[in-house]
This record gives structure tokens, C-alpha cells and sequence, in this order.
């Protein structure tokens, strides 16, 4: 087989054996892939916005909550099937997005990283304010429904469209635009790119994913509350992630992804107390030992496309 | 009815705090020809420029180029207007190859972009490097990638922030020549330069900026023996 | 009324004035957004919490050791591993100071678990004129003011003090003058500390203490170095009392959640329009 065959044989193979997973797994078989493919989400997402752009987007969760508050409002309020819950969630992120990134992204590096931090802190209490709607700090309740397998494929195909959303930019000059962003702002607008747009543009796309993927997590635990959906361990958990795998690169964010689940479930299995205290301290040692992530290392000393 | 100047520029103020960094300078550029733009350090020079690109706003005064208003726009916009710029700090981008630094810079289709890069590079012998890593490339090498960079987009003015700085004779002749070609083809360019032989060598016409001022403007020869020149650079 | 919600802005606007100004200090001579601010704060607080329940001492003895004690942490947090990000991007110093804050948060929950203590010492408040003054907060005030005034004082009248403010101008510049800017880094890290847990220590006594608690100060802090401008000292102080007075105004129209939305939406709104800061500081 030549090499480009074998680079899609892989991937494909893998999606298959994913696919026909359900069929044979436990209960917990299933839940535990799902959580993965929701991460592979989420770390994409942000590879998307932060490891093409450099532009550290620390309130992402943020998407990820007011598409879980969508989707959730409309499934118990208005009775909406799940699926088309999940898409207006995603909706909702990028509306959020539009909103926020707009006059955000003209900040620059800094204190965009400030006012995203800012972010979450406001959202949730936002939620706490309109009650009535989102059921303040009581949370609000959906209609039981086993839909776990459904979401399983649902999420999972969310998580490839994330990966060939990356694969598509990272290979495109659009992507090579975002990069410029990252390398240096000052010179690349000299050049005649508007980085202004090309970073909502990247934001927005960012947004998409987590919105779903939050409405989808909000249907399959069947309740929702601020803290669940707004925590700061699940934004840590994204960087992490990508930090760690490699940012700006396709599969990264995935390698990430599987490697601190796994890491996570293992960890709070043994040692539930340490694992946030440990995610801080992996968060240190890589920025300070491998701040390309293991993919970066890679491609930068094999000189690998930057499509890996 | 003549057609407009490539660049006017009438009485351009920036300050900083309390520094005046340019003071009141207006100049005019005609097209197909090469300025050059000198003084002591600290005169202003990257700042007019700078301000001329739409890097920093000017507090007073106006820029048009081609009769159109530039000033008070994003540098984006004017870059695509027509206005290239080189860097006096090389900014080339780092991680993406020498051929992708090129590519990045115009929208036009990828085949027709493609090999206008891959023009470009021959013309500075970097396309053997084409898929180097910028940030690999030596001084030198990046230099002329910024320069063909700029030229990527075909601009009508190109500002050459000390083209020469850090460049062995060889690479500099080639550049010089290819400053001159592009000349020829009808671009106007303004560089900023303090290697005296190049400017004498290369401008048509010079101003000398001292302390944000435009104190003198004219050949390269007369302005050699300006006595207000001789005083800014060498004192009285 | 009106008198009533000034002064109370007043009060609280200068503690947020003095940790702010720690912020301020890191920001401007280090180029770093310590994320880990409020956490420090947080470190503070349980400081002067054990000291005076187990000491069984007057909490407001201990300020001066809970300063001490972080000013300690900050100096072995920097020269450990903070000092490694001061030249890298943005965004290593901002996740390795996010890490940071993200052990201590979870440390002190580790150790102290998540219940809420608190100090009881002073109750009420003086009755002067038409207003109530809570005696915590007019005390904190007056040690706050202190404090922030020894520390211009520092920064004005000192040798040190002006080799902090010279590095924070231009390091190079600092360097070829015989500063020696590792020295600068590792004591304004400290400092930056030690008036935190100073901040710590003075409201240990007003709110509850738990792990969490430094989270809405880290926020705060940025929010006042944006009103006063990134490496203007000086701003910092107007800064703080200025969002105090904001807070306590929207108080009496909204409720305090959207307070919060308001003091966001300010931040966004002005470093839209003035990024260096209302009243102008450095662009970074």
C-alpha cells in the first residue's frame, strides 16, 4: 500500500471499529468513549481559535455551557426532539461567539486572554439571573430518555467533522492566514490580511463543536446546572489537552484527548483527590518542558507535514 | 490634468507622551522613480513610515496615495491599496516555509500564486530553500524573503526600512539591481538607509529628517553638502 | 444614601487598590499576567485565619506575617518556575500562572477541604453622622491605605523602588545600568505576594474563607489595572477606588450577579476604546 493509502486506511479502520464498538461494549464501555469523543471535541475546537491563532481563548467552556442551556431549554420548555436541540445549540454558541468575539478579539493578546477569563464568571451569572428560563442554581430537569447509543454516534460523528474541519484548514491558505496571526500580527496585516476577520471567523468555527457537544451531554445526563456546565476544570482540561498532544496540528487535540482520559479515569479511579492538583501541575511541567505538545516535537524534528 | 503624486504626505504630526517624533513633514512622490529617506538615528524615519502604513495614527496631518486618503486606515487595507513595506527588524514567519510565507500574502488562485512565488525565489536564489522553515534561513536569506515578499502583491509603492543593514556585497548588488528593475516597471519606492554609498548610489532624490523634521530635500549630491545635513549628522 | 454608597466605595475601592497594585507591579515589570493572584490572596486569608484561631491572637497582628509568609511563597514560586516564562509568549506565562493557580486552589482544598471559616473579630459599625461604617471594613481601609502607601513610598523614595520602576520602563535599559533585573523580578514577585496576602489577611475577617475565594479578586485586580492603565502605579490606586465606587453604585440598582455582568461589560467597553487604559498607561 503507498503511504497516502496506509494515512487513510488508519483513521478509517479505527472509525469502523468505533462504530461497531456499541454492539459489544458495557455500559460503561460505551459512556467512557463517548466522554472521549466529547473531549476530542472540545480540545479541537480550541486547537481551532488558540494553537492556530494564538489568541488563548480561556473561556471556552463557555460555548460549551450556553449550547448544553439551549439545547436543554428547548428539549424541556419546548419539548424539541434532541438532534435538532443539539444543532440550535451549536447555533447558540456561535451567536455567543459572534457577540463576544467581535469586540474581544480587537484586544490584543493579553487582555483578550483576560476578558475571555472574565467570561464564564459572567455567563453563570447571567443564568442565575433569568431563572425562570434556565432554573437558576436549581438546574433544570429533561424529560428521561435513554438516547446514550444515539448520542454515541451523534457525538462521535461530531467529533470527526471537528478533525476534518482541521485537517481542511490547516491545508488550506485560510489556515496559513490563521497562522500568521500566531507568528506575528504586526507584519501579517502589513501584508494585507484582515486579522481582525480571520480571527472571528476561527472563533466562530471554535464555538460550533463545544454547542453541540454541550447540548448533547446535557440530554444524555438528563440534567444540567451552572456548575456543571460552566466549570473551570473543563477549560483547563481543553488546554491540557491540546497542550499536550500538540496545538496546531490535526491530531493533537485527539492524541491529547485519549491520553489524559485515560490518564484522568485511571488517576480519580486511585487518587480522586489529587487529580485536579496533578492537571495543575501538568499544565505546568508542559508549558515549561514541552510547549509544542508531542505531535509538535515530532513534526518539528522529523519534519513532518503539519498535517499529522 | 497631471495625474496625482504615487505619495502625498502634508504636514504629518505624531507624538508620543511628550515626545514629538514627527514634526510637521510633507513630501511628495512621483511615480517610477527612488527616494531615499535619511537622517540620525532617533529622526523619525520608522515612524514616518509607520505612519504612512497605518502601524501607528497620525495625530495631524494627511496621506494620499494615488489621490485616494490612506490615513486613519487599518494596515491591512492599505497594504492592499498598493503600499508594500519591508521591516527594519526582519519579520519574516518563522514556522512557515519560504514558499508559504510567499503564498500567504495574496489571494489570487494557487496555481497562478504558486508560481509567482516560485519566480520570486529563483530571482533571490532561494528556491532550492522553498520549504525551509523562514525561521531556519539565515540573516541574509530572510532578508531577501521579506523583500520578495513584499513584492508578492505587485505594490505600486514599496518602503524598504534598511534594505542594506546586515547585507555582504554580493546579496546587496543583487538587491540594488532588482531595486532599480523595479523602478523601471514603474514602482516608486522610498527607502530608509543609512548606508550613505547605497543612497548616494541608488536615490534619485533625498530627504534628511532630523529630530521629526524635514530639514532638506533634493539630489544626492546637493544634499552631501547641505550645511544644515552636515550639522545634524556631525553636529556643529 | 448617595453619601452612604461613596463612602463604601471608598472603603472597599482601597483594598482592591492594594492588591491590584501587586498585579500592577507584576504586569509591569515582568510583562506577566499572573493568573495566580487571587489564589495568593486566598493563601493569605488562611494564613491569618490559622494564626489567629490557633495563636488565638488578633487577626490583625497577623497581616504583617501572612505578608511575610507569601512574600516567602511568591519569591520560591518565581524563582522556581516563574522566572522561566518571563521571555516566552504570552500565552506560556499565562498557562504556567493558570497551572499555578490551578495547584493552589486545589492544594488548599486538599488541605483545608472546602469548608467555609471565617474570623470573628470586630462586629458592626460606627455610627458617624448619617452613615454606618463597618468597623472590618474601615479598619481594612486604613490598613490598606497604609500599606499602599509605604509601598509608593517603596517604589518613589528607595533605591530598590526605583530600580523596580526603571526595569519596568525598559529592562535593557535597566540592565546596561547595572540593574540586575533577576534580582527586580524575583522581588517584585514577592512583593506582589505579600500585598496580596495583605488582602487576604484584611478581609479574612469580612467574608467567608474558602479555597475558591481569590477566583472573582484575580478578575477584579485585571479590572483595575484596565481602568488605571498597565504600568501606571499610580493608576492602580485610582483605579481600585474608581471600581469600588462603581460597584456599590450598581448595587443600588441591580442586584449583585449583574453587577458583575457590569463590571465586564465595562472592561471589554474601555480597553475597546482606550487599550492602554482609561488613564493611560503603556501598551503592551
Amino acid at each position: 500500500m503507498s503511504g497516502r493509502h496506509v494515512a487513510l486506511a488508519a483513521p478509517a479502520a479505527v472509525a469502523l471499529a468505533l462504530a461497531a464498538y456499541p454492539a459489544v461494549a458495557s455500559g460503561y464501555g460505551v459512556r467512557a468513549t463517548l466522554q472521549v469523543f466529547m473531549w476530542i471535541v472540545l480540545a479541537g475546537s480550541w486547537n481551532l481559535i488558540s494553537g492556530l491563532t494564538g489568541y488563548v481563548s480561556f473561556g471556552h467552556v463557555a460555548f460549551f455551557g450556553a449550547g448544553a442551556y439551549a439545547g436543554a431549554i428547548l428539549m424541556s420548555k419546548a419539548g424539541w426532539p434532541w438532534l435538532a436541540a443539539a444543532l440550535v445549540g451549536g447555533v447558540a454558541a456561535v451567536v455567543l461567539a459572534l457577540v463576544i468575539g467581535y469586540p474581544c478579539l480587537r484586544l490584543k493578546g493579553p487582555y483578550f486572554a483576560i476578558a475571555m477569563l472574565g467570561l464564564n464568571e459572567v455567563l453563570r451569572a447571567l443564568v442565575s439571573y433569568f431563572e425562570g428560563l434556565t432554573g437558576g442554581g436549581n438546574g433544570l430537569s429533561l424529560p428521561t430518555l435513554d438516547a446514550t447509543i444515539p448520542i454515541y454516534y451523534v457525538m462521535g460523528l461530531t467529533a470527526v467533522t471537528v478533525i476534518a474541519l482541521t485537517y481542511l484548514i490547516i491545508t488550506s491558505r485560510f489556515g496559513l492566514r490563521l497562522m500568521t496571526i500566531r507568528e506575528d500580527e504586526v507584519a501579517a496585516e502589513a501584508m494585507g490580511i484582515d486579522t481582525a476577520r480571520h480571527k472571528l471567523y476561527a472563533f466562530l468555527l471554535s464555538a460550533v463543536g463545544p454547542g453541540i457537544a454541550g447540548a448533547l451531554t446535557a440530554r444524555d445526563q438528563g440534567y444540567i446546572e451552572p456548575i456543571s456546565v460552566f466549570p473551570l476544570a473543563t477549560t483547563i482540561t481543553m488546554i491540557v489537552m491540546v497542550l499536550f498532544g500538540g496545538k496546531g496540528t490535526v491530531w493533537g487535540p485527539v492524541l491529547g484527548a485519549v491520553v489524559l482520559f485515560v490518564t484522568q479515569e485511571v488517576v480519580w479511579a486511585r487518587y480522586p483527590y489529587v487529580h485536579p492538583l496533578l492537571f495543575g501541575a501538568i499544565i505546568v511541567a508542559v508549558v515549561l518542558l514541552m510547549p509544542r505538545g508531542v505531535l509538535g516535537i515530532l513534526q518539528i524534528r522529523y519534519r513532518l507535514p503539519r498535517t499529522i | 490634468m497631471a495625474s496625482p503624486p504615487v505619495l502625498e504626505i502634508e504636514r504629518l504630526r505624531k507624538r508620543f507622551g511628550g515626545v514629538t517624533a514627527v514634526d510637521g513633514v510633507s513630501l511628495r512622490l512621483e511615480p517610477a522613480r527612488i527616494y531615499g529617506l535619511i537622517g540620525p538615528n532617533g529622526s523619525g524615519k520608522t515612524t514616518l513610515f509607520n505612519c504612512i502604513t497605518g502601524v501607528e495614527r497620525l495625530d495631524e496631518g494627511r496621506v494620499h496615495f494615488g489621490g485616494e486618503r490612506v490615513h486613519g486606515l487599518r494596515p491591512w487595507e492599505i497594504a492592499q491599496k498598493g503600499i508594500g513595506r519591508t521591516f527594519q527588524v526582519i519579520r519574516v514567519f518563522p514556522e512557515l516555509s519560504a514558499l508559504e510565507n510567499l503564498l500567504v500574502v495574496t489571494r489570487d488562485r494557487l496555481a497562478a500564486a504558486r508560481e509567482r512565488a516560485l519566480r520570486l525565489l529563483r530571482f533571490v536564489k532561494l528556491d532550492g530553500l522553498r520549504d525551509e522553515y523562514a525561521g531556519n534561513l539565515s540573516y541574509g536569506q530572510q532578508k531577501l524573503l521579506e523583500f520578495v515578499r513584499v513584492l508578492m502583491r505587485d505594490p505600486a509603492l514599496i518602503l524598504l526600512d534598511e534594505p542594506a543593514a546586515g547585507v555582504n556585497r554580493t546579496l546587496l548588488n543583487d538587491l540594488l539591481e532588482a531595486v532599480r528593475q523595479l523602478r523601471d516597471r514603474g514602482k516608486t519606492i522610498l527607502l530608509v538607509e543609512h548606508d550613505m554609498k547605497v543612497v548616494m548610489g541608488l536615490c534619485e532624490t533625498v530627504f534628511v529628517l532630523d529630530h521629526g523634521e524635514k530639514i532638506a530635500e533634493g539630489a544626492p549630491g546637493v544634499i552631501q553638502t547641505d550645511e544644515r545635513v552636515i550639522e545634524a549628522y556631525f553636529g556643529r | 444614601m448617595l453619601g452612604q454608597v461613596v463612602i463604601s466605595g471608598i472603603l472597599s475601592g482601597a483594598l482592591y487598590a492594594m492588591v491590584a497594585l501587586g498585579l500592577a507591579l507584576i504586569f509591569g515589570v515582568m510583562r506577566i499576567i499572573n493568573v495566580a493572584h487571587g489564589p495568593l490572596l486566598m493563601l493569605g486569608a488562611y494564613t491569618t485565619y490559622f494564626l489567629s484561631t490557633v495563636l488565638d491572637v488578633n487577626p490583625y497582628l497577623t497581616v504583617p506575617v501572612s505578608m511575610a509568609v507569601l512574600f516567602a511563597v511568591g519569591v520560591v514560586l518565581e524563582r522556581t518556575l516563574v522566572f522561566r516564562v518571563v521571555d516566552a509568549p504570552e500565552l506560556s506565562s499565562l498557562l504556567l500562572t493558570f497551572g499555578v493557580s490551578i495547584a493552589l486552589v486545589n492544594l488548599a482544598q486538599l488541605l483545608f477541604t472546602s469548608d467555609l471559616r471565617s474570623v470573628e473579630y470586630l462586629t458592626g459599625a460606627w455610627v458617624v453622622g448619617p452613615f454606618a461604617l463597618s468597623k472590618t471594613r474601615v479598619v481594612a481601609f486604613v490598613f490598606a491605605g497604609t500599606l499602599t502607601g509605604l509601598a509608593f513610598l517603596l517604589l518613589g523614595w528607595t533605591k530598590l523602588g526605583k530600580a523596580i520602576r526603571a526595569t519596568s520602563q525598559s529592562r535593557e535599559v535597566a540592565m546596561v545600568c547595572g540593574i540586575d533585573v533577576q534580582r527586580i523580578h524575583l522581588v517584585t514577585f514577592g512583593l506582589a505576594s505579600a500585598l496580596a496576602a495583605a488582602g487576604g489577611a484584611l478581609i479574612a475577617v469580612i467574608v467567608a474563607i474558602q479555597p475558591e475565594m481569590g477566583q472573582t479578586w484575580t478578575f477584579k485586580s485585571f479590572l483595575v489595572i484596565v481602568l488605571g492603565g498597565a504600568g501606571n502605579y499610580p493608576g492602580a490606586l485610582l483605579g481600585g477606588i474608581l471600581l469600588g465606587l462603581i460597584e456599590q453604585v450598581a448595587s443600588l440598582f441591580l442586584t449583585t450577579q449583574l453587577s458583575e455582568v457590569v463590571a465586564y461589560v465595562l472592561l471589554v467597553a474601555i480597553l475597546l476604546v482606550r487599550p492602554t487604559g482609561l488613564l493611560g498607561g503603556r501598551q503592551t
